[in-house]
């Protein structure tokens, strides 16, 4: 058989951006697929050399729109090793159940977008929004922003979080479990979705291991890995959740991951707020006088909603001298040649939304 | 049952006689003339009805850029839902679309895929900018590889500012758009949402 090629992209109806793939298919059969990637770069680790240290969290927080505040978060920890500064303990609180509400947020907007992938299966795209909705709407009015918050700041948060937070937290975490909990009757039980996904995609622990990818994509092939459990960071450490791990490797194995840790999310928000204490958690303004001994190099890593994300920072007196970013999803990108070598082409997107990739970030 | 009638959706019946009716009294018909006045009375109507009808059915381009197009998915979940008031017809060729949505910033690899696109699309085509980095660049204005505003490279008919806009914005933009295309001053004030829409 002759092979041939396909562009695919940048532009195309799917949810994942501009990305454009070069595909060589053996009849319908993929042989190999090249992602070429670039067309959302921006420079973003160039510009922030440029900008003050907290004018950065409005760039770093655009490079995974999906989550934004876990960006954020990550960036500004960054900051505060570099300045030597601790976070207040009622802000430790806020923050993990931001950082919670955020992952949930994620991953019922990948949800929603990955089974619109396997052909317009509608009802969990409205279902999923439905339900993320909600959480943005908290996070707005908590920050004043639906989709970029920056409200985190050096040592705490901007403000103090409102007087009817808890009580809200804990009304979206019940309606949020309770909604999540009907998804496994429309997607486990519809055969379309079990069809194009059960044994679809397969990633290889090796494999997995051998490309270094993250997050849930990692754990659903069989490796329990999970910054919150093996570095802790805040308090993760004094609070009792389940890393969910799964041994197939398949599209199935990663929305059953991803599910799962929606519902550990939960577990964590009631958790943090059973236990938040009452205080101070308002940061440092933004003005902010970089570290005034040697700059040493400033290494961060955190779980975010795609996998470990990493931030490597020499700071300066002003401004970061040098930032460079690990992305998951780029990382996460790289194995989807591998996961989808031998399918049919139709599996490509199934394969590649169950890989939960965002181009901003993978372009920076 | 009777249903309460909203005033900024007519009903379709009714709009078109009252449309074909005016127009009729706009330009009368002499007697004596009716022969080589009728196809002039005719192409008028259907000038006034093809108007009416493009404003109301417009089918927006399903393609996304960035951060906007998550806002741009949020205008067709469940809560704001824009297809009850007919902007939502996403169509995932631009063959098939009347309005294009730039959102998200344009990079300079970009720019002649987007114009492609807006080439393809069929005659009248319309550019909605939503966002700040569609309109001038947003916070990536000082980068080397965005261009500060997609007005730079297609015709922009309407531009929707925030960072992202809201869903609510892009109705707003839509109805703007509309105005435009039927002939009214953008932002009439007949024509702004109904108050109950912005309670949920």
């Amino acid at each position: 058989m002759t092979i041939m090629r396909i562009n695919v992209g940048p532009i195309h109806p799917s949810t994942h951006g501009v990305l454009k793939l070069v595909v060589d298919v053996d009849g319908d059969r993929i042989e190999n697929i090249t992602p070429k990637i670039g067309f959302l770069h921006r420079g973003v680790e160039k510009l922030m050399e440029t900008r003050s240290y907290m004018q950065n969290p409005v760039y770093t927080e655009k490079l995974d729109y999906i989550a934004p505040l876990a960006w954020d978060e990550l960036y500004v920890s960054a900051v505060e090793v570099a300045l030597g500064k601790e976070v207040k303990e009622a802000a430790q609180y806020a923050r993990v159940i931001l950082l919670e509400f955020q992952r949930i947020a994620s991953h019922l907007l990948w949800l929603g977008t990955f089974a619109n992938d396997l052909g317009q299966l509608f009802t969990s795209f409205m279902w999923a929004f439905r339900e993320r909705d909600i959480v943005i709407r908290f996070l707005e009015d908590i920050s004043g922003s639906r989709m970029f918050y920056v409200n985190m700041r050096v040592g705490g948060l901007d403000k103090q979080l409102p007087a009817d937070f808890r009580e809200r937290a804990y009304g979206i975490a019940d309606y949020i479990e309770e909604k999540v909990l009907q998804y496994p009757d429309m997607l486990d039980s519809n055969s379309v979705f079990m069809e194009r996904t059960r044994g679809v995609g397969i990633i290889t622990r090796d494999n997995a291991i051998g490309l270094g990818v993250a997050g849930p994509v990692l754990r659903a092939s069989g490796v329990e890995e999970d910054v919150r459990k093996s570095a802790p960071y805040y308090i993760y450490d004094k609070i009792s959740f389940r890393t969910p791990v799964r041994s197939e490797g398949d599209s199935y194995a990663r929305y059953r991951i991803r599910y799962e840790e929606i519902i550990e999310s939960i577990n964590i928000i009631r958790q943090a707020l059973d236990s938040m204490p009452d205080g101070d958690m308002t940061g440092l303004p933004l003005k902010l006088i970089g570290p005034a001994a040697k700059p040493e190099t400033v290494v961060v890593s955190r779980e975010l909603p795609r996998g470990e994300g990493l931030i490597y920072m020499v700071p300066d007196k002003q401004k970061p001298y040098r930032v460079s970013l690990r992305s998951p999803a780029f990382i996460n990108l790289a194995a989807l040649s591998h996961a989808a070598k031998g399918l049919k082409f139709a599996d490509l997107f199934a394969v590649l939304g169950s890989l939960d990739v965002v181009m901003a970030e993978i372009d920076r | 049952m009777e249903h309460e009638q909203d005033e900024r959706l007519p009903n379709a019946e009714e709009e078109m006689t009252r449309i074909m009716e005016e127009a009729s009294k706009k330009y009368k018909v002499e007697n004596n003339v009716m022969f080589a006045k009728l196809s002039d009375v005719i192409g008028h109507m259907s000038k006034d009805v093809v108007k009416w009808s493009r404003e109301k059915s417009l089918w927006p381009m399903q393609f996304g850029l960035a951060c906007c197009a998550m806002e741009m998915m949020a205008f067709g979940s469940p809560r704001i839902d824009g297809e009850r008031k007919g902007y939502l017809m996403f169509r995932g060729t631009p063959r098939q679309c009347d309005v294009m949505i730039v959102a998200g910033w344009v990079t300079k690899s970009m720019i002649p895929r987007i114009k492609r696109l807006y080439e393809q699309m069929p005659d009248p085509k319309y550019v909605i900018a939503y966002g700040e980095c569609a309109t001038s660049g947003g916070p990536w204005w000082e980068s080397y590889n965005i261009i500060q505003g997609i007005d730079q490279v297609i015709p922009v008919d309407v531009y929707a500012i925030g960072c992202p806009p809201k869903p609510e914005n892009l109705f707003a933009a839509f109805i703007k758009l509309q105005d435009k295309i039927g002939g009214r001053s953008a932002g009439d004030t007949k024509r702004t949402l109904s108050p109950g829409m912005w309670k949920h």
